[in-house]
C-alpha cells in the first residue's frame, strides 16, 4: 500500500483491511463494530479506513452487511507455490479457533470441531502440522511465570533472577495483536504493563525455525516456511512486526547458516477463510477427509492451550499455571469457570498460598473482550492507579478469537453478541 | 346530471395522503438517484442521505396514517386495482388510446373503464407492492443493517434498488399523464372534483355502477 503513515514502523504492513468504494453503501453499520473509530466517511458516503488508527482486527469486514471491506494481503498463491516446492518445509501453525470454523466453508454445520479432518486435509496439501495449542502452552508458561515474577516483585520486592527490570502490575496479556496495537497507539504509557511474552503464533514460528528445523524436521532453518493458520486478520500485521525475526537472530548468534537479510519467524498468515480457499484451490474437500493425527511432537498439547480461542481462556490457563507454581500443588479442580462466559468484563479473585514466602496472596483478575465496548474504563482505571486487578486478559473481538476477523463471514446475522438494537445512522 | 355537475373523485383525506406521498416520494427519488450515482461531494452526499431518511420517515408516517385513518379507502383502492376484466387487456392493446391521441391526434375506441383504467391499476399495484417493499427495506437498511443476515442484507438492498427504479420509471408516466389529464390533476391537487362529462368519458363504468347523486 502506497501511503504516508504515522503509526507503522518500516516493514510493518499498514492497513490489512480496506473498504471497496464500489461496494460500500455508506450505511455506517461498520462503525458500530470498529474498536478504534478508524472508519471515516459520513453517513451515506463511501467509507474509508484510517490505517493509522486501524488495528487490523477485521471486525468491520465480518460485520459489513454488504461485503465492502476486504483484506489487502492475500498470501494464498504464495503459500500454494511453497507447498509445491519440494525443497521447502511448510509448517502449518493451526490456531485453536480455526478448527471449529473451517468446517463451515465445506458445508459442515457451524461450530463443528474438525481437528482430525483439518490435520488430514493440511497434510494432503503438503503442510507439516504444528498445532498452535502446543505454542499456547509455551505462552502460558511464559505469561504465567512472568506474572508470578511481577506479583512477587510488587508484593515482596523480589528482584529479577538475571537482573534487569520487572514490569508493573496489572499485567495485560499480549497474545492479541489488535489489543497490543491498540495500547501502542492509544495508551503508550501502558506498554510496560503488557506481558513481554510473544503470542502463540510468534512463539510457534520461532520454535519451528530453531528447535523444529534442527530436531524435528532436520532441515536448514531458512528452508522452513511457517504459515500461521489464524482466525484473525491482525495476525497478518503481527507477523510483519520487525521484532519477530528471532529465529534468524538466534541462528546467526549460534553460528548457524543464516542469510544476510533477516527472515521473519512467520512467513505468511492464512485466515480461516484463506485456508478454505487454498484447500478448495487444491481440490481438497476437508469435509470428506478422515480424521488424522498431527504426526509430530508439535501436535501435542494440554487443555490449557485449547481454551485460548475463547474469551477467558488465556486467563484460565494462566491461573492454572500460577496456582501450580505458587502453591507447589496441582489444582484439585482444574477449571476457573468464573472467567468463562460472554459478559463484557468478568472478574475473579483467587486466594492462594505462596509457598516461597509462606504468605496468602489474593490475585484479582479481569477478563475483557470486545474492546470497543468494554476496555476504556478498565484502562482509565489503570492509568489513574486505581485498578483493583493484578492480571487482565484482553481480547479485541467480541467473544474472543472464535469471532475473529478472519473467520468465515457468518450469514446468519452479524451482531451475534448484543448490538441488535436499531441504530439510526445520521452524520 | 347537468353539464355543470361535478363529481367528488378524491376526498380530502385521499388528497392529503397524496400531497404527502407526492412530496416525500419525489424527494426520495431525487436524493436516491444522487446517492446511487454518488453524484456529490461528501458533505452534500451526507445531506442528501439525511433528506432521504427524513422523506422516508414522512412517507412511512403518511402510509401508516392513511392505512389506519382511511382503512375503507385502502380496501376500496386495493379491491379496485386488483379487479381485472377482459377490458383491461383490450385497454392495454390500445394503451388507453393515449399514444394515438398524443402523437397522431387520432381518437381510437377504448374499452369502458371503472374509476381506474388498466394503466392506473397496474401503477396502483406497483405502488402498493413496491411502496410496501421500499418502506420495509428502507427501514432495515437504515436502522438494522448490522442485525440482519448478510445474504438478506444484500437482497434487501437489491429489492430497495429495483423497487425504486420501477416506481421512478412509472412516476414519469404518472406525472406526464397526470398533467395531460389536467382536470384529474386539478382534482387531486385542488378540490377533489372532476367535471361529470370528463368522468363519464374516461370512467364510464365507475359513473354508471358506483356513483349516486347526492341531493
Ligand atoms: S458497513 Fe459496509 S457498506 Fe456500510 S458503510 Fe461500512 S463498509 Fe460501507
Ligand atoms: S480492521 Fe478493526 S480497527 Fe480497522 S477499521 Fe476495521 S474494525 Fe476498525
Ligand atoms: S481477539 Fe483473537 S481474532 Fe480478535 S484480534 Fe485478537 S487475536 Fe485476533
Amino acid at each position: 500500500m502506497n501511503q504516508e503513515t504515522k503509526t507503522y514502523r518500516k516493514g510493518e504492513i499498514p492497513g490489512i483491511i480496506a473498504i471497496n468504494a464500489r461496494e460500500c453503501k455508506g450505511c455506517d453499520a461498520c462503525k458500530r463494530f470498529c474498536p478504534t473509530g478508524a472508519i471515516t466517511g459520513m453517513f451515506g458516503t463511501t467509507h474509508r479506513v484510517d490505517v493509522d488508527r486501524c488495528i487490523s482486527c477485521g471486525q468491520c469486514l465480518i460485520n459489513c452487511p454488504f461485503g465492502a471491506p476486504y483484506e489487502t494481503v492475500d498470501p494464498v498463491d504464495e503459500v500454494a507455490a511453497k507447498l509445491a516446492d519440494k525443497h521447502v518445509t511448510v509448517v502449518g501453525i493451526i490456531a485453536p479457533a480455526v478448527r471449529v470454523a473451517i468446517g463451515e466453508p465445506f458445508g459442515m454445520p457451524a461450530g463443528s470441531l474438525v481437528t482430525g479432518k483439518m490435520y488430514s486435509a493440511m497434510k494432503k496439501a503438503g503442510f507439516v502440522i504444528l498445532d498452535n495449542n502446543f505454542a499456547a502452552d509455551l505462552t502460558i508458561m511464559e505469561e504465567g511465570t512472568e506474572f508470578i515474577q511481577r506479583a512477587r516483585h510488587a508484593l515482596f520486592g523480589e528482584k529479577a533472577e538475571h537482573g534487569g527490570g520487572i514490569g508493573p502490575l496489572p499485567q495485560f496479556t499480549s497474545c492479541c495483536p489488535a489489543w497490543v496495537r491498540f495500547v501502542e497507539t492509544n495508551y503508550p504509557a501502558l506498554i510496560p504493563n503488557l506481558s513481554s511474552a510473544k503470542s502463540p503464533q510468534q512463539m510457534a514460528g520461532a520454535v519451528a525455525k530453531t528447535y523444529g528445523a534442527a530436531q524435528v524436521f532436520n532441515v536448514a532453518p531458512e528452508s522452513v516456511y511457517t504459515v500461521g493458520i489464524m482466525p484473525c486478520t491482525a495476525k497478518k500485521f503481527e507477523a510483519s512486526r520487525p521484532e519477530f525475526q528471532s529465529a534468524w537472530h538466534f541462528t546467526k548468534e549460534k553460528g548457524g547458516s543464516a542469510p544476510s537479510a533477516p527472515y521473519p519467524d512467520i512467513d505468511a498468515v492464512l485466515t480461516t477463510r484463506d485456508l478454505a480457499r487454498l484447500l478448495k484451490k487444491m481440490k481438497i474437500n476437508l469435509a470428506a477427509e478422515n480424521d488424522a493425527e498431527g504426526g509430530t511432537l508439535f501436535a501435542e498439547y494440554t487443555g490449557a492451550g485449547t481454551i485460548f480461542g475463547n474469551t477467558g481462556g488465556v486467563m484460565e490457563a494462566a491461573l492454572r499455571t500460577a496456582w501450580v507454581v505458587l502453591t507447589g500443588t496441582p489444582l484439585s479442580k482444574i477449571e476457573f469457570t468464573a472467567v468463562r462466559g460472554l459478559k463484557g468484563v468478568k472478574s475473579a479473585a483467587v486466594t492462594l498460598r505462596d509457598r516461597k514466602y509462606g504468605k496468602e496472596v489474593t490475585v484479582k483478575v479481569a477478563v475483557v473482550h470486545d474492546i470497543r465496548a468494554n476496555i476504556r474504563p478498565i484502562v482509565e482505571e489503570v492509568m489513574a492507579g486505581r485498578s483493583p486487578y493484578h492480571f487482565i486478559e484482553v481480547m479485541n473481538c467480541p467473544g474472543g478469537c472464535i469471532n475473529g476477523g478472519g473467520q468465515p463471514v457468518c450469514d446468519t446475522g452479524s451482531s451475534w453478541i448484543g448490538r441488535v438494537l436499531p441504530s439510526f445512522a445520521w452524520s | 346530471m347537468t353539464e355543470s355537475s361535478f363529481i367528488l373523485k378524491h376526498p380530502l383525506r385521499v388528497r392529503v395522503f397524496h400531497y404527502l406521498l407526492a412530496a416525500s416520494f419525489l424527494t426520495l427519488a431525487v436524493t436516491g438517484i444522487m446517492l446511487y450515482f454518488k453524484l456529490l461531494a461528501e458533505p452534500a452526499m451526507n445531506t442528501a442521505m439525511q433528506v432521504h431518511v427524513v422523506a422516508g420517515v414522512v412517507l412511512t408516517m403518511d402510509a401508516l396514517a392513511f392505512f389506519f385513518l382511511a382503512f375503507d379507502r385502502v380496501v376500496l383502492f386495493t379491491k379496485r386495482t386488483f379487479t381485472f376484466s377482459g377490458n383491461d387487456i383490450k385497454w392495454f392493446a390500445v394503451l388507453g388510446g393515449y399514444p394515438q391521441k398524443i402523437l397522431l391526434h387520432k381518437k381510437v375506441d377504448v374499452p369502458p373503464m371503472g374509476k381506474y383504467n388498466a394503466g392506473q391499476k397496474l401503477f396502483g399495484i406497483c405502488v402498493l407492492v413496491g411502496g410496501t417493499l421500499l418502506i420495509l427495506s428502507g427501514w432495515v437498511l437504515w436502522a438494522l443493517p448490522h442485525a440482519v443476515p448478510h445474504g438478506a442484507a444484500s437482497m434487501i438492498g437489491s429489492i430497495h434498488l429495483y423497487a425504486s427504479w420501477v416506481l421512478i420509471l412509472f412516476l414519469f408516466v404518472h406525472l406526464f399523464l397526470g398533467i395531460y389529464m389536467w382536470d384529474d390533476f386539478k382534482a387531486m391537487f385542488v378540490d377533489g372534483r372532476i367535471p361529470y362529462e370528463d368522468a363519464a368519458e374516461k370512467a364510464p363504468l365507475w359513473v354508471k355502477n358506483d356513483l349516486r347523486r347526492l341531493g
